[in-house]
């Protein structure tokens, strides 16, 4: 019964959450209605991060190169091909599924931090690719793209996370979602029931990187510019923070999450001018202190606001990725 | 149906409201510009790989002060809104759109670094919003005005300066070989051109070029990597803290080849850094176009630019190049603001922009800053100097026409 009631509070309270940001823009300036956007190209960003580590356990640090390739999908096809900028979304998916599944084959054999570490490498690398090959991608003087209304870009990217955002939860609360977490709890209890380890962390790192690749689309189209700049080290790491703060295993915490990276150091660079030098500081500080009061992220905050301080959470829900193996 | 039509009638009216509304915006008056005031903005790296600059703004602020102390620019008083974007592009862009249509910029002034300035020119231009002395010296934002007729630079540009460092090479060091260590980018790319066109048939005396990444701070392999080519020339085109590092980690290693530093880290307060950390520094040799208030302290453009950093900047080190270069930066701002007309627009302020003929006080004396609509460029002429006795030394003639 209680888990029934749960089920229809969260269909309540995403409803709310929808209705909300469709209705937001209304209020927004342009120049806000861009950074809602941006918002919502990082809300893509943690929710396919979710999926490979959240869910699945495996852990990256390289979801900016994905971004990267998805960005650059769009960059190239509209800027060289004229195409115009919503059918590269699709195509952005699907060259993002492909770069998954290509760093995921790793995955079988590397766990935890070597696994990271991989994904790191990733996360290095494919800039520099962009850079290397410059006729086809602009080289460090990168693409310039046309320009849109704030309206249209927050429309677009928020239409765009809600797509992913119900894929997402359709997939994860099935069958495929539960191979997920078991192959996240444990390898060996997963495989003796019957998951194909190969198979599912092969799928979850090419449905990551596809979601990924369509949030680097998106960013694209936001920033209306690309260069290999864009997608550097310091991307693939917020979008791990954002996750972390959000809540690691849980698709509640990712608005928070989206909103705690885009929002947070923006605010603090605008508004601290004279003493910028501690903006980094400050952000970092933030980081350690949600860390130490949310330990599960804000989505368990939600969670237990949600059980009226129940103590029957679903633990597994909430597991952190990285641990029973 | 006709439910549907009076929908449908209720939109195109609303539409045609908001449209109305929107023109009339656009119609009144310019951005940025009240009676008293004159709101612009820029983007700079206050933190990160190129902090070393962030003394930049500080500098222009100054000298805007000093201006508004004195009733301001035909009675408007300047303010200058600084974002850190780490010199990062993938903050410069919403920072950038922040400026112009959050605070309302009139124009953003003097934004620095030439991947930042890439990744916003398309915007402004589309806006229309000037995109004034960029602070990067790449020949794009002179040599592209047709394309982006609201962007315009400021300083030499890099592929004239190193230039001149070819053609140097090529006269006096005949049995050169050049090793090149560049930031890998448009900016560490621009420099190398200008080598190569001055080298001429003599760029085969490349014996190595090394890259870094702008995220990457220590250089101290590429440094080897050079010495180890045989190289007797050192051409660095980098940041300031890579070019300390870089100058620091050759003399450790027991290199000490001929070495051209690029103007933008070549103040004499890096220089300072550099030697204190056991770099030897003595005959090495750059480029400028700032007034040498080093070796000549009494000039009155020197005594000026000295009191304005005690009074409005203070702890601003006058010895840093980078403050002359921000002072006379903000001095030519204000003085195509004072052409653009008692009630500036936009367009007016690009025109002036356009059609600037003056002397620069801190400028090095002889440089001028001069630009038609056809010719962008606002300073094309510097100076080689070389460091000796804990300074540097202009030496030759002004190079004209670098480019």
């Amino acid at each position: 019964m209680r888990l029934r009631r749960v089920t229809a509070a969260s269909v309540a309270v995403t409803v709310v959450i929808a209705a909300v940001i469709a209705l937001l823009p209304l209020t927004l300036s342009n120049y806000h209605r861009a950074t809602g956007a941006s918002v919502a190209v990082f809300f893509i960003a943690i929710l396919a991060l979710n999926i490979v580590t959240g869910y699945t356990g495996q852990i990256s640090i390289g979801h900016g190169a994905f971004m990267a390739v998805g960005g650059y999908t769009t960059a190239i096809l509209t800027h060289d091909h004229g195409w115009s900028d919503l059918p590269t979304l699709p195509a952005a998916a699907v060259v993002g599924f492909v770069a998954g599944v290509i760093v995921g084959l790793p995955a079988l054999r590397f766990h935890g931090v070597y696994l990271a570490l991989t994904t790191f490498a990733v996360a290095l690398a494919v800039p520099q690719l962009a850079k290397n090959y410059p006729n086809f991608t602009g080289g460090t003087e990168g693409l310039a793209l046309p320009t849109h209304s704030g309206l249209w870009l927050y429309e677009v990217g928020w239409a765009v996370a809600g797509v992913m955002f119900v894929i997402a939860w359709f997939l994860l609360r099935g069958r495929t979602g539960r191979a997920f977490r078991a192959v996240r709890d444990s390898e060996v209890a997963a495989a003796s029931s019957g998951v194909t380890l190969a198979v599912y962390k092969t799928v979850a790192f090419g449905i990551s990187a596809a979601m990924a690749g369509v949030a680097g689309s998106v960013y694209v189209l936001v920033n209306n510019f690309v260069n290999p700049d864009v997608f550097g080290l310091t991307l693939s790491l917020y979008i791990l923070i954002g996750a972390v703060v959000g809540g690691l295993g849980s698709l509640w915490g990712v608005l928070v999450g989206a909103a705690f990276i885009q929002l947070l150091p923006i605010a603090l660079t605008t508004s601290h001018i004279s003493s910028s030098q501690s903006v980094p500081v400050i952000f970092g500080a933030v980081v350690i202190g949600v860390m130490a009061l949310l330990p599960l992220g804000a989505a368990n905050l939600l969670r237990v606001a949600l059980h009226f301080g129940s103590q029957s959470r679903q633990s597994s829900d909430i597991h952190l990725g990285t641990e029973g193996r | 149906m006709t439910r549907r039509m009076k929908g449908a009638l209720v939109l195109a009216v609303l539409a045609i409201v908001v449209a109305a509304g929107s023109a009339f915006a656009a119609s009144t008056a310019t951005p940025g510009v009240t009676r008293s005031t004159i709101k612009i903005g820029g983007t700079f790296p206050l933190t990160g790989p190129a902090a070393l600059y962030s003394v930049i703004p500080k500098a222009e602020n100054a000298y805007f002060q000093y201006v508004n102390a004195r009733g301001g620019v035909n009675g408007r008083k300047i303010n200058f809104k600084v974002y850190d974007d780490g010199y990062n592009p993938a903050n410069t862009v919403p920072l950038t759109k922040k400026l112009v249509e959050q605070d309302k910029v009139f124009a953003v002034y003097g934004s620095l670094g030439t991947a930042p300035t890439l990744a916003t020119r398309d915007y402004l231009n589309k806006a229309k919003v000037p995109q004034v002395l960029v602070a990067t010296g790449d020949s794009y934002w002179g040599a592209q005005y047709k394309r982006y007729p609201w962007t315009i630079g400021f300083q030499p540009d890099y592929p004239g300066e190193s230039r001149v460092y070819g053609e140097f090479i090529k006269s006096k060091v005949p049995q050169a070989k050049i090793g090149v260590l560049m930031q890998d980018d448009a900016y560490g790319q621009n420099y190398y051109n200008g080598l190569i066109q001055g080298l001429g048939a003599a760029k085969s005396k490349i014996v190595d070029v090394e890259k870094y990444d702008a995220t990457q701070t220590d250089v101290s392999q590429q440094v080897v990597k050079l010495k180890a080519a045989g190289a007797n020339v050192f051409a660095l085109f980098a940041l300031p803290t890579q070019t300390i590092t870089a100058l620091v980690v050759a003399t450790k290693v027991g290199w000490h080849p001929v070495t051209f530093i690029n103007n933008v880290s070549s103040s004499p307060t890096f220089m300072a850094i550099a030697q204190k950390s056991g770099a030897d520094v003595t005959n090495d040799i750059t480029a400028t176009y700032v007034n040498d208030v080093w070796n000549n302290p009494d000039t009155a453009s020197a005594k000026l630019y000295k009191t304005i950093l005690a009074k409005y900047d203070k702890g601003a080190d006058p010895l840093d190049a980078n403050n002359v270069y921000g002072v006379a930066s903000a001095w030519t701002f204000v003085k195509a603001l004072s052409m653009a007309g008692k009630n500036p627009t936009r367009a007016s302020l690009m025109n002036a922009f356009t059609h600037l003929n003056a002397k620069n006080p801190f400028l090095y004396p002889g440089v001028s800053l001069a630009t038609t609509p056809t010719e962008r460029f606002p300073i094309d002429q510097q100076i080689l100097e070389q460091y000796k006795n804990g300074g540097w030394h202009p030496f030759g003639r002004i190079f004209s026409k670098a480019r």
